[in-house]
């Protein structure tokens, strides 16, 4: 049975740890309370700005722990708290980091558009809304038992409701939060229902002791544990979006507010893939035993099968995609696939830059999936709807916003000389070190048939002309938003080597992921 | 330690500033796009010159910065760049000629209505250049070699209305590529060959220059020969020179930029660069110098019948470039880069002053012109200097490298040594032909009107005449500096008396003979082709080199690309629609799935779970 049942109390010094979470739920509450006592004519995007202020103070905290924890070269010590139900340690901190950033461009991209959506009415609801979304983000990503990661998941998947259904005067937005309550509920139900089986099996929510207890578990258990298992991927596999658990996501994203689809896009699904990665890898895989491979090899093969479906299913149904926000909700779709490939994929001797690869590649998808969606906030609010022909002669009308979007293109097909060619490389390479071939196959026919639809937006900005030859207005924190993301996907196309390198002396497989064995 | 030299990466930026900010200024911004791209190579020449002076006192060693750029597996590419005294002569060279190529587009494309567009792409070009030269390994020259390619294809045919620049452009890029196909396979092999997949020149130095025997002998002709095949390209040598005359239907201020002084020079340099591979491999050097005695003569022959101002200088061009070719192939780097050094300012002398004078004249007919002397003093003038220094009179420039090359080649070859005594005496021929023709004389059909060309024109021809005169002072036959310089060791200066005495009389022989027929006019202008008609008119025709290469390769090719286009058509693109038909139907069911209902979305993903437990765990079970 599990041990620690005896309540295990937070010292201060647990708090100290807990620093970057704590920030931003004082900044919440205390938003809360300033969105009550301000005055209702006072603009809502000083809120906005406060909330930035809030994401970066954490960032600021993580980015201090971080550093705190790997000085002079020694391997950092991962921090347990509460009976190591919330683990402090590298992969959680790089992965912080990115859910705060994207976070972060997220506010900046709605202080850029939404005081101009009126079918917005609680503005600054909008935005202090996001600081408990990222809060479940991160918890999802340090915990480390199934209790704390489930209330992380359900943390973000609520204040996730809540925005998509942000646009009140908008039909399709009520219609879109509806239905991602409704599934989000079914993945909860799925997640939930698997981690009961794991529960009943191994006797324990800690992924340490499931780890140890597993081996012992297959022997009696065996078709338990598969069915926990893939129930959970199953429900994690809703949250992430990958086929065939991703039909919400293309209505969701459309009747979301254009930032909040971004926020879903990234963080919503790098907090999903996060857990993922560490139950993978935290108590699946080394829990392989000699007797049983087959159970561990099952399992990460129904991922990349996810992974597969996902990568085909996303491209081709965005082939025939008129509205931009579905079309980039599908390529979210193949996204998931590609970035499920290297959690998917074993490590072995030759190949063990999995957190890396991932890590890479999510970082290039929040730059270009973010800055897409910038641009295209700019364009809809121009042409008073999200359809593939409000970027008609874009390049006459807003050459430079063109040119910014050609490179988030150029990155989402994986060309070069951008962070996304890199990532699919590296993610390919992987793929091939391992020995996948068939997912290599699979990774080059996808991205091949990408180039139909994403070149699609290309001929639209350059070879149509629009419409009204009227220039498109771009907000400065727009313009922030989408300048930072090109030069950043620019800069990470041609200069892969130091993030890769960093990322890859920051993190260590066995103090990280394996857990010790107590 | 070397301070400048650390910030030699600065300067291709300044270019690269300039042509970014011309690309965003748009057509409107006319004069503010003259003054930003010369205000770019204005910089980046700064900077060059600011090096190059550092090193020139004491003895400058190598300074070289290089950071990992990608690490796959195992393996890590390095890129970077280095400043050698032999990249930092270059950079000066490249770095003055844009800049007073930039001065001088300021007058002579002053009615062009995309003169905007023309700066950028100077810039791009400049940028381009200049990153070749600063490049320290084989890999990132390759990228800026393939870069100043295509800005000359862009510039080529920078009058994309006229059919014929727009043909021209074509035929350089595609020429080229032959070579760098050639460049690109000597660069693999090198890759697969070298310890550790090193590509940077300080480790290809030390790896060919010990003769360690890490590569044999075969592969280092083989790969030396493949890297030359580039420079032939590149730097129009025989049999890939065609790009080059065809080039001058570009703007006159590019083919001084470009066809003269830089670009073409690459492929001199490249072999500079590299020289310790070619060294390595005696087969390859010999090739490299019959190459390059070769295209001296043959294109100093053809220079002679032609009628068309640019076209005389670019085959004068494609000989010269064949005696730097010579010089690396007999072994003398110096005399090679030397020659390339002088060749830079006295040639785009020489094109300035034909653009010059085409801006006055509007024709390019040197038949149609005559009498320009009194009417333009100033380019006639000038133009009298870069003519004298290209045939080797002293004590202008052209005179110092030229006998350096002969003398070498006298020392070792004497074949190559009659050769290039041949080629120097046809280039007084046709340099005096087209002088007196242009300015002497009665005035041409064509001369009417003409007047002395702006300052902005007249003054970089000025600066370069005087460089014409001097830049060879550095290397003389009783002085070594330039050799010692380049090499960091030292070199004794050596001059041969009969190799002076010779090639002297020979410039002076052909400017006699050439002022006979064309200037006196004491013998008939139309004697030689009266008894040779078929020599003039093979000379005229290039050797038909041009014919038979349509004969030869294009009509063959093109049967072979419309039957493969049968082929293409039916087979291929049969199956391509296929494929098309194929996933578009999967998109549409895909998207069928997509009919708004939340219950259809939850029942897929109840399915989808089910298919894959049963299709996974359930081949475990049943078996």
């Amino acid at each position: 049975m599990y041990e620690g049942v005896s309540f295990i109390p937070l010292t201060w010094t647990d708090m100290l740890y807990l620093a970057p979470e704590l920030a931003l739920a004082a900044v919440f509450l205390l938003l809360v309370l300033l969105d009550l006592v301000m005055p209702g004519r006072v603009s809502r995007l000083s809120i906005g700005w406060l909330t930035l202020l809030g994401l970066l103070i954490s960032l600021g905290l993580v980015l201090w722990r971080m550093l705190d924890m790997n000085r002079a070269g020694e391997a950092a010590e991962t921090i347990e708290l509460l009976a190591n139900s919330y683990r402090i340690d590298d992969f959680a901190s790089l992965l912080k980091i990115v859910f705060l950033t994207g976070t972060a461009l997220t506010v900046l991209l709605a202080l850029g558009s939404v005081r101009d959506d009126d079918a917005i009415t609680e503005k600054g609801e909008f935005f202090y809304l996001l600081l408990p979304a990222v809060m479940g983000a991160m918890m999802m990503a340090s915990s480390g038992n199934l209790v704390t990661l489930y209330i992380g998941l359900e943390l973000l998947s609520l204040t996730s409701y809540v925005l998509v259904g942000m646009r009140r005067r908008s039909a399709l937005s009520a219609e879109a939060a509806f239905k991602y309550v409704v599934t989000g509920g079914i993945s909860s139900a799925f997640v939930l229902f698997g981690m009961s089986y794991i529960y009943g099996v191994t006797g324990s929510v800690d992924l340490t002791v499931i780890y140890s207890a597993l081996p012992g578990a297959l022997a009696d258990f065996k078709a338990l544990v598969y069915v926990g298992f893939f129930m959970m991927l199953a429900g994690f596999g809703m949250k992430i979006a990958a086929a065939p658990f991703h039909a919400w996501a293309p209505d969701v994203y459309q009747g979301a507010p254009t930032p909040v689809s971004a926020f879903l896009a990234v963080i919503a699904k790098g907090a999903a893939l996060a857990v993922v990665f560490r139950m993978m890898f935290g108590a699946v895989y080394f829990a392989r035993t000699d007797m049983e491979p087959d159970v561990s090899n099952d399992i990460f093969l129904a991922l990349l099968a996810m992974s597969a479906a996902a990568m085909l299913v996303g491209t081709t149904a965005a082939l025939r995609q008129k509205n931009v926000k579905r079309l980039l909700a599908l390529s979210g779709v193949a996204n998931s696939g590609y970035m499920l490939v290297p959690i998917g994929i074993s490590i072995t001797a030759v190949h063990s830059s999995s957190f890396s690869e991932f890590v890479y590649y999510l970082i290039a998808y929040l730059l270009m999936t973010i800055g897409a969606f910038a641009v295209l906030t700019a364009v809809s609010r121009a042409a008073g709807h999200d359809e593939l022909k409000g970027f008609a002669g874009m390049y006459y009308r807003a050459p430079w916003t063109a040119a910014a979007m050609v490179i988030f293109v150029l990155s989402l097909a994986g060309l070069p000389v951008t962070g996304g060619f890199f990532g699919k490389l590296f993610i390919l390479l992987g793929a091939a070190n391992a020995k996948a071939y068939w997912l290599v196959a699979v990774i080059v026919v996808s991205s091949v048939i990408s180039y139909y639809f994403y070149f699609g937006l290309v001929r639209q900005m350059f070879m149509r002309v629009g419409g009204t030859e009227q220039s498109i207005p771009v907000s400065p924190a727009t313009g922030i938003v989408i300048w930072l993301c090109a030069i950043a996907t620019v800069a990470l196309g041609l200069f892969p080597g130091p993030l890769m390198s960093w990322i890859d002396a920051v993190f260590s497989l066995g103090q990280d992921l394996m857990f010790v064995v107590y | 330690m070397d301070m400048y030299s650390q910030a030699a990466w600065l300067i291709p930026l300044f270019p690269l500033a300039a042509f970014l900010v011309l690309t965003a200024l748009g057509r409107s911004f006319r004069r503010a796009g003259i003054l930003t791209g010369t205000a770019g190579s204005l910089a980046a020449f700064v900077l060059s010159m600011i090096i190059a002076v550092d090193r020139l006192g004491g003895r400058a060693v190598d300074y070289n910065y290089a950071f990992d750029w990608i690490r796959i597996g195992d393996y890590t590419l390095r890129i970077g760049f280095e400043v050698t005294n032999l990249t930092a002569m270059m950079l000066v060279v490249v770095t003055l000629v844009s800049l007073l190529v930039n001065i001088y587009s300021a007058g002579y494309m002053k009615d062009d209505e995309r003169i905007t567009v023309f700066y950028g792409y100077v810039a791009l070009f400049t940028f381009s250049m200049l990153g070749l030269v600063l490049s320290d390994n084989l890999l990132s020259l390759y990228i800026f070699w393939e870069l100043v390619g295509v800005c000359s294809f862009l510039l080529v045919g920078f009058w994309y209305a006229k059919p014929k620049a727009r043909a021209a452009a074509k035929k350089a890029f595609i020429v080229t590529r032959i070579g760098d196909a050639g460049l690109l396979l000597g660069i693999l092999l090198l890759f697969w060959y070298m310890p550790d997949h090193a590509l940077d020149f300080t480790t290809i130095q030390s790896v060919f220059d010990g003769q360690s025997g890490a590569i044999t002998t075969g592969i280092t002709t083989l790969i030396a020969l493949l890297i030359f095949l580039g420079a032939v390209g590149k730097s129009g040598q025989f049999p890939l020179h065609v790009w080059l005359p065809d080039a001058m239907e570009g703007p006159t201020p590019i083919s001084a930029l470009i066809h003269a002084a830089t670009m073409v020079a690459a492929g001199v340099f490249l072999i500079a660069r590299t020289y310790d591979i070619f060294l390595d491999s005696a087969a390859a050097m010999e090739t490299v110098a019959y190459v390059g005695g070769f295209t001296a003569i043959f294109a100093a022959t053809i220079a002679l019948a032609q009628n068309d101002i640019k076209r005389i200088l670019a085959y004068s061009t494609v000989s010269q470039l064949g005696y730097m070719m010579m010089a690396l192939g007999l072994g003398s780097l110096t005399g090679g880069i030397f020659h390339l050094f002088t060749h830079a300012f006295f040639k785009a002398l020489l094109f300035l002053g034909a653009g010059s004078i085409i801006h006055a004249v509007h024709t390019q007919n040197i038949q149609e012109m005559g009498g320009l002397g009194s009417k333009m003093k100033v380019t006639a003038w000038t133009f009298a200097i870069g003519a004298l220094a290209l045939t080797g009179i002293p004590p202008l420039s052209g005179f110092w490298s030229k006998d350096l090359i002969l003398t070498v080649a006298f020392e070792t070859n004497p074949l190559l040594f009659v050769a290039g005594l041949a080629a120097a005496f046809c280039t007084a021929l046709y340099m005096s032909r087209l002088f007196f023709l242009v300015f002497t004389g009665k005035p041409g059909a064509a001369a009417d009107g003409a007047h002395e060309s702006p300052a902005t024109m007249t003054a970089p021809l000025v600066v370069l005449a005087a460089l014409a005169v001097l830049a060879g002072f550095i290397e003389t036959p009783w002085n070594g500096w330039f050799g010692s310089w380049l090499s960091g060791e030292a070199e004794a200066a050596h001059g041969s008396g009969v190799a002076i005495v010779a090639s002297i009389a020979v410039g002076l022989i052909g400017i006699y003979v050439g002022w006979l027929i064309y200037g006196k006019r004491s013998v008939s202008r139309t004697a030689a082709r009266e008894r040779l008609p078929w020599l003039v008119k093979l000379l005229e025709k290039s050797y038909y080199v041009d014919e038979l290469y349509a004969a030869v390769v294009v009509r063959p090719l093109k049967t072979i690309g419309s039957l493969l286009m049968v082929v293409d058509e039916y087979i291929i693109g049969g199956i391509v629609r296929l494929t098309g038909i194929v996933t578009a139907s999967a998109g549409r069911t895909a998207a069928r799935l997509q009919n708004g209902q939340v219950q259809t979305y939850s029942l897929t993903a109840v399915i989808g779970f089910v298919v894959i437990i049963v299709a996974i765990v359930g081949r475990r079970f049943w078996p």
